[in-house]
């Protein structure tokens, strides 16, 4: 027979309760995302002397509020802003890591000029 | 080792540590109570940690680039021997609204310069020489031609009335009937014993159209191929211009052209036969685009498509196989392309299909097949009435096996197959004026005129040519009032056509309800999906 303690279960509880909050949630990071890259290019027209610091923005705002999470992860946050100029992109990426605890998230934003997608993978520490 | 948060005793001796690090990751420790066998199983944390290492997803990213489709355009200098075509700036015609300042052809106006002061007696080699210098010839045409029409004009109560029925031109004809006779164009000369392979109208002088011919078998010593340019406005029986070229005309895979402005009756260009080129019977030649920007678009019966600027006709600009489904060529027997399009056509060809087809673009070459005829498909027209109501996607076919059928660009299975005729039907047109109308040409001598608000179980009008065998060929004037229909015999028959040819402004939607009535009855959905030209 088994039988566990009131304090077994206690911990047990709190262990399920806490991993969830170190999870990498997908689409709170998404929102963070979208708020950085709206905050930074909404409503610009792509203009090539200051795409440099609009790709900065969007990667500096995105960062730091995922540091805010307070999560354990690390964080890689990539932009890239193209011009709609009737070229086409294509792109792929994948990762070898551990698939419970990590995870990535995408965003493709666009206006009439431009292009923006912002890629945050967050590995568990 | 990280912060331990707590440790419980568990039954079975074993120990279950808590670690709770600042980063509030849990990790758990299993140590055996056993102080012998006390060690961490840590180690093997990191092993099965390793475990569970896997790949992700693949995300990808797919933005479609624009589509630009580029064209250009080459102009080559050409050799010497041309350089006098290319000073005439002046494209219109002249000769044509010359007036008539002579009324005999004056000879002896030549010898004017002579260093006599008065006209002399000219020696017969002085004669003979000037008969055939090129200046006289080309003045002596030009006035022959004036001559001939102010003969026939002027001749009008004496008129012959055998054959030809020209009074009732304007307006109302005979009590309202459909189809009257006009005139026949035949030369005894030129067109004897030829087979009309080709009509077409001026596009400048709606009273011009131009008939090509091939071989006269009779005649091994004439010129294999000509090509006569006919007068509708004047009554003189015989060609304005005439052309000929060695090969018969639409025989040999050559494009050849004729300038109108040049007075040479060989061609002035012509293409060469090479591979680049088109090695097979090129079966069916259009002219696409503006009045400045335009190209010649061939197609022979091995299915290669060229593409010609008309200022270099030494290569192609471009050309292309047309094969279906990437396995064997399409051995086209007609091409139209649609009102306004430059870029997307259709074509028949000898096993009985219709492909359609781009010229440009991604998806340049055939797109998609419509099945459909049971024998070789003889013609081919898209709509071009410009209306109300936007027809463009209509076309039709006719063919060896009896039919003419009505078909939709976006369908692969003909709309409506008209099947009133008892042999190979020839040739079908649209009209350009009537939205409803198109003519059609059989091997019985049948001239059928469909009007598809009136009836479309039977032709609206229909002759059979007395005299004529079969017709091979049938066009409208760009007026939309006659057809010019040309038979194996090498007579071209102009009819005029009355009332029916005028369109109403209600015919575009009459003819739009007509089509939702044909489809609606088309029964046992044959449809196998819309299929749409690439735009």
């Amino acid at each position: 027979r088994y039988c566990c303690s009131p304090a077994t279960i206690t911990v047990l509880h709190a262990f399920v309760f806490v991993s969830c909050q170190t999870a990498f949630v997908v689409d709170e990071v998404s929102t963070i995302i979208k708020e950085s890259v709206e905050g930074a290019i909404g409503g610009n027209a792509y203009q090539h002397s200051r795409v440099n610091q609009w790709t900065t923005n969007v990667v500096e705002q995105s960062l730091s509020q995922l540091s805010k999470l307070g999560k354990p992860f690390k964080y890689i946050v990539t932009c890239v802003i193209m011009q709609k100029n009737g070229a086409g992109l294509q792109t792929a990426s994948s990762c070898f890591w551990d698939n419970t605890t990590d995870g990535s998230c995408t965003v493709r934003w666009e206006n009439k000029s431009m292009y923006c997608i912002v890629s945050v993978f967050g590995l568990a520490i | 080792v990280d912060y331990v948060r707590s440790v419980d005793y568990l039954m079975y001796g074993l120990i279950c540590v808590v670690l709770a690090p600042p980063a509030a990751v849990f990790r758990t420790l299993q140590w055996d109570t056993d102080p012998s066998a006390l060690q961490l199983q840590a180690d093997s944390e990191l092993g099965r940690r390793m475990h569970r290492l896997g790949a992700s997803k693949i995300v990808q990213i797919d933005f479609v680039p624009k589509e630009l489709v580029t064209y250009t355009k080459e102009t080559q200098t050409p050799s010497a021997a041309h350089q006098s075509e290319e000073e005439e700036e002046d494209e219109e015609s002249s000769e044509l609204k010359a007036s008539p300042q002579t009324d005999q052809p004056e000879e002896e106006g030549e010898a004017e310069d002579s260093k006599e002061a008065h006209p002399r007696e000219l020696t017969e080699e002085e004669r003979e020489q000037i008969l055939h210098s090129e200046d006289f010839l080309v003045f002596f045409e030009r006035s022959v031609s004036v001559v001939e029409r102010a003969l026939a004009e002027e001749g009008d109560i004496f008129f012959d009335y055998s054959g030809r029925d020209l009074e009732d031109k304007e307006g109302d004809m005979q009590g309202g009937s459909n189809l009257s006779f006009n005139r026949v164009f035949h030369d005894d000369h030129w067109s004897k014993h030829r087979v009309v392979t080709c009509l077409d109208w001026s596009p400048q002088y709606p009273e011009l159209m131009v008939a090509s011919y091939n071989s006269n078998e009779d005649a091994p010593h004439e010129p294999d191929g000509i090509a006569l340019v006919w007068n509708m406005k004047f009554k003189k029986t015989t060609p304005e211009y005439t052309f000929h070229c060695q090969s018969s005309v639409m025989s040999v895979g050559q494009i050849v052209l004729w300038d109108n402005r040049s007075h040479r009756r060989t061609p002035v260009q012509r293409t060469p036969l090479s591979a680049a080129a088109h090695t097979h019977p090129v079966y069916c030649v259009n002219v696409v685009g503006t009045q400045n920007a335009n190209n010649l678009i061939t197609v022979s019966t091995d299915g290669k498509m060229c593409s010609w600027s008309l200022d270099m006709l030494s290569q192609p600009q471009e050309s292309m196989e047309l094969v279906y489904n990437k396995s064997k060529p399409v051995a086209v027997t007609g091409m139209a392309f649609p009102a306004g399009d430059v870029n997307n056509y259709v074509v028949g060809s000898e096993e009985g299909m219709v492909y359609s087809a781009s010229r440009h673009g991604s998806k340049a070459g055939i797109a998609e097949m419509f099945e459909g005829h049971q024998g070789p498909v003889t013609g081919i027209s898209c709509h071009n009435a410009v209306g109300t109501v936007d027809f463009s996607h209509l076309f039709i076919t006719s063919s060896f096996d009896w039919t003419v059928k009505l078909w939709s660009i976006k369908h692969n299975k003909p709309l409506y197959s008209f099947e009133d005729n008892a042999d190979y039907v020839y040739d079908v047109s649209w009209s350009p004026v009537h939205p409803a109308l198109f003519a059609s040409v059989d091997g019985m001598g049948r001239l059928d005129l469909w009007n598809l608000n009136n009836d479309t179980e039977v032709p609206t009008a229909s002759v059979t040519i007395e005299g004529a065998c079969a017709l091979n060929r049938v066009r409208w004037a760009s007026g939309g009032r006659e057809v010019a229909v040309g038979d194996s015999e090498g007579r071209v028959w102009i009819y005029d056509v009355g009332e029916l040819a005028v369109p109403h402004p209600e015919d575009w939607s009459h003819f739009a309800r007509t089509l939702v009535e044909i489809r609606a009855n088309r029964g046992d959905g044959e449809e196998e999906g819309a299929v749409e030209l690439p735009a």
